[in-house]
């Protein structure tokens, strides 16, 4: 990134469900569980995760991994991703 | 001693060693420490620092950061007192604590942005700016404004506001009173340049625990925060201008404002918005935040020694003792000095900016060791899920959440690094659970770590500027106690700090700024 750019950046108001296109891979924490299993919150958007092995995998919680949307429903600000490596802990 | 009882000494203490390594080991694998009364006992050391610090400094008005050192401690022996059984493994974790990486990674910085700053001011900068403040010609009306520019200049450059809020009192303040400028008016812009820097300089020290805590890199979140800041210092400029126009001084002194000026002017010292310039040019650019503030220094003195600046036993000396036979030949060096043996010392702005840092450092390493605890007791999730279950039910919940929560702290413990400190891990846990960018996380951390230490009676650099124009009267015949802005009389016109905290309550309920860590990736702490 230029200089220039990294102040133009953020510029905006941003809403608070991000939109993912499927394909799309992210880096993000894993921020929680629901009835199905772990998740992903970004903003109020939630990614529903596989983690790999079906039974809902090894906690993640508060930890940061490269994810793939898998699909993505523009309407409830829900997806689907696959966790595809862990990529560190959060900062405390 | 024998061969054969040094290697004694060396089996046993190897032992020894491996011994504390494991100890070491078993805390860091994340033992629970349980303590009589729960898991909120784990907060205790935390919480005696809390009370003691805003016993110190806001009731007492005591800015003493070594204070504070002693704080940490006594919270840490009286919190080890409600251990359950061994208390080793709590011992243990204060270690873990201390060698974390976000307290290393803060005390290399500053110990540079320290050397930084006062090297800075060795070579003329605060100089140049009062000859630009001459050469302007400003009268009462607008000298306000000039104050409120040329001392967001300076603490952009040397990064403390303290400093700033010293400097600018001594210097700048006896000028606007002179000329004929509000005296409430003109403290107010003082603090307010103070404010601007604070938040935005790469060498504040606010501005590198806020990227430290929320893992970003500093260049990073600079650039990043300079929309906030920006947004906020173009009303407050207008305003010092509109307020300048109709508040006037009731005091007619007569004096010349311009002699006074004149007396500490130096052109050249200007040259130094270079040195400022390669700092934050380097550090935006990506570069490591020692590499960035290295050039900086480098640059600061080469400049101060070829223009005649400063000499070279002002950015450092050897004062050696005269009974030294050595020192009297090394004497012809220009950093060597012979000076009676009680005077024998090391000196100059690299020696006092890194010095200076001391206390805090000290400090922070003992405030990441309480928090470790707290971790390791439990009370620091149990905080935390009550914030998320409670308050920060929702994206905009949780950023406003943040804003007021390090609002509340700092309006509290009023030096506001000690604050920033203390609550960084709760916005870093917090904004990780919205998975709310690291950028956006330190600038949020900041913004009102920096306003509201110069907005109350009670902060502490609304304090350092008091302390520093209660010494006026004994400079200046003409300068009279009734001119002497009372604490409590200046809070409405830190126009930058209310600007500022008023930018952020905004940009959380809008999403004005918002990233996500999906967004781009804030660079690795190594890249600090």
């Amino acid at each position: 990134m230029s200089r220039l750019d990294a102040f133009l950046k953020g510029w905006s108001f941003r809403s608070s469900t991000p939109e993912f296109e499927p394909g799309q891979e992210i880096a993000a924490f894993v921020t929680g569980r629901d009835g199905r299993g772990q998740v992903a919150r970004i903003g109020d958007t939630i990614l529903h995760l596989d983690t790999g092995d079906g039974n809902g995998g090894e906690d993640l919680l508060d930890t940061r991994v490269r994810l793939r949307i898998e699909d993505f429903d523009a309407n409830d600000h829900t997806g689907r991703a696959t966790v595809l490596e862990r990529l560190g802990e959060g900062s405390f | 001693m024998s061969a054969d009882s040094d290697d004694m000494v060396g089996e046993s203490s190897e032992t020894e060693m491996d011994a504390e390594l494991e100890a070491a080991e078993r805390a860091r694998s994340g033992e629970q420490i349980e303590f009589y009364g729960g898991k909120w006992m784990s907060a205790l050391p935390l919480f005696v620092f809390v009370v003691w610090a805003i016993f110190q400094s806001g009731v007492l008005g005591i800015g003493d950061t070594t204070g504070l050192v002693i704080a940490m401690l006594v919270g840490l022996i009286i919190g080890m007192l409600f251990v359950k059984g061994d208390w080793e493994n709590y011992a243990n974790t204060i270690f873990e604590g201390m060698t974390r990486r976000v307290a290393a990674t803060a005390v290399v910085a500053w110990l540079w942005a320290g050397m930084f700053a006062n090297t800075l001011q060795a070579g003329g900068f605060v100089d140049g700016l009062v000859w630009a403040a001459d050469a302007l010609s400003i009268g009462a009306t607008l000298f306000p404004a000039a104050t409120f520019l040329l001392a967001a200049l300076l603490a952009t450059g040397i990064g403390t506001g303290y400093g700033t809020a010293v400097t600018f009192v001594t210097l700048f303040f006896p000028v606007g009173v002179l000329l004929g400028a509000s005296p409430v008016l003109t403290f107010g812009a003082i603090l307010s340049g103070a404010v601007f820097g604070d938040n935005l300089a790469p060498v504040s020290d606010t501005t590198i625990v806020s990227a430290v805590t929320q893992d970003s890199d500093i260049g990073g979140v600079v650039a990043s925060r300079f929309k906030y800041a920006i947004i906020a210092a173009i009303p407050a400029l207008a305003l010092y201008v509109l307020a300048g126009g109709t508040m006037g001084s009731p005091f007619a002194v007569g004096g010349n404002a311009q002699t006074l000026l004149v007396e500490n002017s130096q052109p050249l010292g200007l040259v130094h918005l270079l040195s400022i310039g390669v700092v934050i040019g380097t550090a935006v650019q990506g570069r490591h935040i020692v590499e960035a503030i290295s050039w900086g220094l480098i640059v600061t003195i080469v400049l101060s020694l070829l223009l005649g600046l400063a000499s070279a036993s002002a950015v450092l000396v050897f004062q050696a003792p005269q009974s030294s036979g050595i020192a009297q030949s090394l004497s012809v060096l220009p950093i060597v000095e012979v000076v009676p043996r009680a005077d024998a010392a090391i000196g100059g702005s690299l020696y006092d900016g890194a010095v200076g840092f001391f206390p805090l450092i000290v400090l922070t390493l003992l405030i990441v060791a309480g928090a470790q605890i707290m971790i390791r007791g439990g009370a620091f999730d149990t905080l935390q899920d009550w914030l998320l279950g409670s308050f920060a039910t929702s994206l905009r919940r949780a950023e406003l959440t943040m804003v007021f929560g390090t609002a509340g702290v700092n309006a509290m413990i009023t030096i506001n690094t000690a604050a920033e400190i203390a609550i960084g891990p709760y916005i870093a846990r917090m904004g990780e659970r919205f998975n709310i960018n690291g950028y956006r996380r330190a600038n949020i951390l900041d913004a009102n770590t920096s306003a509201l230490g110069y907005i109350f009676p009670w902060g502490g650099g609304v304090l350092a500027g008091y302390a520093a124009m209660l010494t006026l009267p004994g400079e200046y015949e003409w300068f009279t106690q009734a001119m002497i802005v009372n604490p409590a009389q200046v809070w409405p016109f830190v126009f930058q700090g209310w600007l500022l905290f008023f930018v952020f309550i905004v940009a959380a309920a809008t999403g004005f700024g918002l990233e996500y860590t999906s967004d781009r990736e804030a660079k690795e702490v190594a890249r600090v």
